[in-house]
């Protein structure tokens, strides 16, 4: 029998523009990288196909990455949306069974990452004949490939059963879907060059195994969850108890009251406010951070932890020239955890219809500016910082950092400077943006594209097009990357693999650092005089887009 | 007290409101009644200085919303029809921070809160988060927080919709109460009912005109050229016909077995005459009453059932 949810989001994703839309930038751009790095040689080395190899698993990576960042933005406002348009009783309440609910939504959420895969296979055949990758290499990449999607859609949709809000439920995805496919990057470019058929049998068989058992887990999970919902409200909305919430708590309780908890959520206030006070930020801070409950928060603290042991032990411990890596994983925190609390700092309001309540109140515009932004930097910030204690503990218990102290100083003046610019840009699309959700995803891409795709772009031309111009001119292009900052840092550290120290000097480059620090200074005062004017004219922050 | 003076907004080539212009005197109760689409949100977000004129003026207060937005937002209070509260708030949180934004000093916040808490009859929930507040409950803190900084304008969108009856009930005692202490409240509604017995002065809004407005009495009059008697037989009703028939300026008769209504030009003078003839001519009737005409009347009357 047909199921009427899974009809309901086909239908709606199909007569949605956007997704025709993304289907051919996907296609074309992947399609453009084939075509830039394609080999031009008037004869093609089959017997030597390096390159050809190069090529292909680049096309796989690209597309993986690609994948795994779009599987979230379908699946994670699966529920949530339902919630928001407060449709999500009447889901529950119909005849539909809680199976029938959730398998819809991950269908529906699957389908289009399925097509945008299937879509660009032509474009792999055609790298077929350049040699180097095996018919049975390709068959195991897109097993591979649909079997970690259908896995992330699956997270992403538990996600969005867990939270009240698509944008809680987004970067909860992200940061849960974010390290497996880093890791199967890493994974599938090691195995390139193990034994012949280890990239065969662990993409059709372990990868599809483990997805299989995770979405098993917690499609039951889900089901259970639908069939016996929590106390949505009179008004469709989750009733969240903190105190309660922190008493059934795992692992991880956030204490407001106690030092660090409280550098980033002040304690809820028992008394009025005092008369020099920003309402505004004063109600961010203390009020809006936990509105939705503790469990994201809870869930980024730990899950950003967790991974950033195994990293500084790595990084800052194991091998410390490897150090502006921990640093890169600290931005790229950074960059997933500011706009959840920046995004949708304005656009909750318009959402929420308290927007102009707000609005006609005397307060000035840059009193509200300044207490949206202050809250979201300050939370973003402290939780990024929180991260870089072990550099700190790292430049004291580890000899070796003691020569590169300034260059350390100056990495955590990039982290500094990127805390403040994610804030920026969040902001940003907040004041642009009706909608929350539509907020954070353009937060999202507009932060990718500013501090990943030149990094990606460089990177792609010095693989394949190292002497040309149009790779210099992408190179300097890069410098509006903290990335680039991070790895532009001088640095004289050993190299511990060999088994002797021999030390590695990298000397510092100037123009991307100088480059870098201008051209964010120069973004944020454009974006914070653009917002400034944006919502003086409060006639538009009204309205919105 | 509040005035628009030709105000207009078109959103491209469609026009929400056109050459409105109307004056409410300081302590009046002014209805602003409509068809859903008719304008009357339009009209106020332009008021509370949430929307841009296409042409025209208004003041609030003496002062030009254009042009001095803030010292408008300070004379104000506003309840929209539909709107939010913040999650993670106690309801003394909610007030505090509102009282707050309207820069109410500390020394005299708390019983600024409490005063209008026991206004609005919240002071139990005092410490309940607002996001489990029922909706009745939720609409009376929104008043509530439209006090709190005791505005001599009060501009409330719809503030009864989805009120039960004895809410409803109370909230008219209220905005009479508010009215006594002097405020000016001008309030958009299409519950007529609501309006009707506690307007000082109406206007009606269709299509983004104003057809009809001025004092409520006022209105009635110029709307009814006829009278409307409603007369309660109990003996010798034909008779009691013939005389309604018979008399000067008679229109039309409505028989509902033992209750007539008849629509006669007449004034009070005719009328009292009507009465004593009924009565020398021996016919009975328990009850004789001029009919006052009702909002619902002078709304079916002047407006078309049009909407926008």
């Amino acid at each position: 029998m047909a199921n009427p949810v899974f009809q309901r989001e086909l239908v709606a994703h199909l007569r949605a523009h956007r997704s025709f839309a993304l289907q051919a930038v996907f296609v074309l751009l992947l399609g453009a990288l084939v075509a830039i790095a394609w080999p031009t040689e008037n004869r093609v080395a089959v017997n030597n196909p390096e390159q050809a190899r190069r090529l292909v698993d680049l096309f796989f990576i690209g597309q993986f990455l690609l994948a795994s960042l779009t599987t979230p933005v379908f699946a994670a406002g699966a529920l949530t949306g339902e919630k928001e348009r407060k449709t999500y009783e009447m889901l529950l309440a119909s005849a539909l069974r809680p199976a029938q609910i959730v398998g819809g939504k991950w269908a529906a959420a699957l389908l289009p990452s399925v097509l945008l895969i299937i879509s660009t296979l032509p474009i792999v055949m055609l790298c077929l004949p350049l040699g180097g990758v095996s018919l049975y290499e390709v068959l195991a990449a897109y097993v591979g490939l649909l079997a970690a999607l259908t896995c992330f859609s699956m997270v992403s949709i538990w996600c969005s059963a867990k939270f009240a809000r698509t944008t809680a439920a987004l970067a909860t995805a992200y940061l849960f879907v974010l390290p497996p496919a880093l890791i199967g990057v890493f994974l599938w470019q090691a195995l390139g060059s193990a034994a012949a058929g280890s990239r065969i049998v662990t993409f059709i068989g372990l990868v599809p195994i483990a997805s299989a058992v995770i979405c098993s887990i917690l499609f039951l999970t889900l089901t259970r969850l639908l069939r016996y919902p929590p106390d949505v409200g009179s008004e469709g909305r989750d009733v969240i108890d903190e105190q309660q919430e922190l008493r059934e708590a795992v692992g991880l309780i956030i204490q407001r009251d106690q030092f660090p908890d409280r550098l980033f959520a002040p304690a809820k206030r028992t008394d009025l406010l005092p008369d020099d006070v920003n309402p505004v930020l004063d109600k961010e801070l203390r009020s809006e951070l936990f509105s939705q409950g503790t469990l994201m928060l809870r869930l980024v603290i730990q899950a950003s932890l967790l991974l950033a042991v195994p990293l500084m032990g790595a990084c800052l411990y194991f091998q410390p020239r490897w150090a502006p890596w921990y640093l890169a994983y600290v931005l790229l925190f950074n960059m997933l955890t500011a706009p959840v609390f920046c995004a949708g700092s304005v656009s909750a309001e318009r959402e929420r219809q308290t927007l102009d309540l707000l609005l006609v109140t005397t307060l000035k515009p840059g009193q509200i500016l300044w207490g949206k932004l202050f809250s979201g930097l300050r939370v973003s910030t402290v939780l990024t910082m929180f991260l870089m204690w072990p550099v700190v503990l790292a430049c004291v218990f580890v000899p070796d950092f003691y020569p590169n102290l300034l260059s350390f100083v100056g990495m955590t003046l990039v982290v500094c400077v990127t805390c403040l610019v994610t804030a920026v840009v969040s902001l940003f699309c907040s004041v642009s943006f009706r909608k929350s959700y539509v907020s954070l995803t353009t937060a999202y891409l507009a932060l990718g594209c500013l501090f990943l795709l030149p990094q990606a772009a460089d990177y792609f031309m010095q693989s394949f097009l190292p002497e040309s111009a149009a790779a210099r001119v992408v190179h300097s292009g890069a410098m509006v990357s903290p990335f680039a900052a991070v790895f532009a840092m001088p640095l004289d550290l050993p190299d511990l693999g060999a088994g002797s120290a021999r030390l590695v000097r990298r000397p510092a480059d100037w123009p991307t650092i100088a480059g870098y620090f201008t051209v964010q200074a120069v973004l944020v005062l454009v974006l914070l005089r653009l917002i400034v004017r944006m919502f003086r004219n409060r006639y538009d922050a009204a309205a919105g887009i | 007290m509040i005035e628009l003076r030709n105000f207009t907004k078109r959103y491209g080539e469609f026009s929400a409101v056109e050459n409105l212009t109307f004056k409410i005197e300081p302590g009046e109760l002014f209805g602003f009644i409509g068809p859903n689409g008719a304008g009357k949100s339009t009209t106020i977000r332009f008021l509370v200085t949430l929307l841009q004129a296409t042409s025209g003026e208004g003041f609030v207060n003496g002062f030009s919303v254009a042009r001095n937005p803030m010292d408008v937002r300070r004379s104000i209070g506003y309840m929209p029809d539909a709107f939010g509260v913040y999650d993670g708030m106690k309801v003394w949180e909610f007030l505090d921070f509102f009282a707050t934004a309207y820069q109410i000093p500390l020394a005299r916040r708390k019983s600024v809160i409490n005063d209008v808490m026991e206004l609005l009859d919240i002071g139990a929930k005092r410490n309940e988060q607002v996001s489990s507040l029922s909706r009745g409950m939720t609409q009376r803190l929104c008043l509530a927080k439209t006090l709190v900084h005791d505005p001599p304008v009060l501009i409330l969108d719809e503030p009864t919709s989805g009120l039960d009856p004895r809410a409803r009930l109370e909230i008219k005692a209220l905005l009479r109460e508010l009215r006594s202490m002097g405020k000016t409240i001008l309030i958009a509604s299409h519950i007529l009912t609501e309006l009707a017995d506690c307007c000082t002065s109406i206007g009606i809004l269709e299509r983004g005109k104003l057809l009809l407005h001025g004092p409520i009495d006022e209105v009635y009059r110029r709307i009814q050229r006829n009278r409307r008697v409603e007369v309660r037989f109990l003996a010798e009703q034909e008779r009691g016909l013939a005389l309604l028939r018979k008399q000067p300026g008679f229109v039309d008769l409505q028989i509902d077995g033992p209750k007539v209504v008849a629509e006669i030009a007449a004034d009070e003078q005719q009328l009292a005459g009507l009465a004593d003839e009924m009565i020398r001519e021996g016919v009975r009737f328990h009850s004789f009453a001029d009919l006052d005409p009702t909002l619902e009347d002078v709304f079916m009357l002047v407006t078309k059932g049009a909407v926008n």
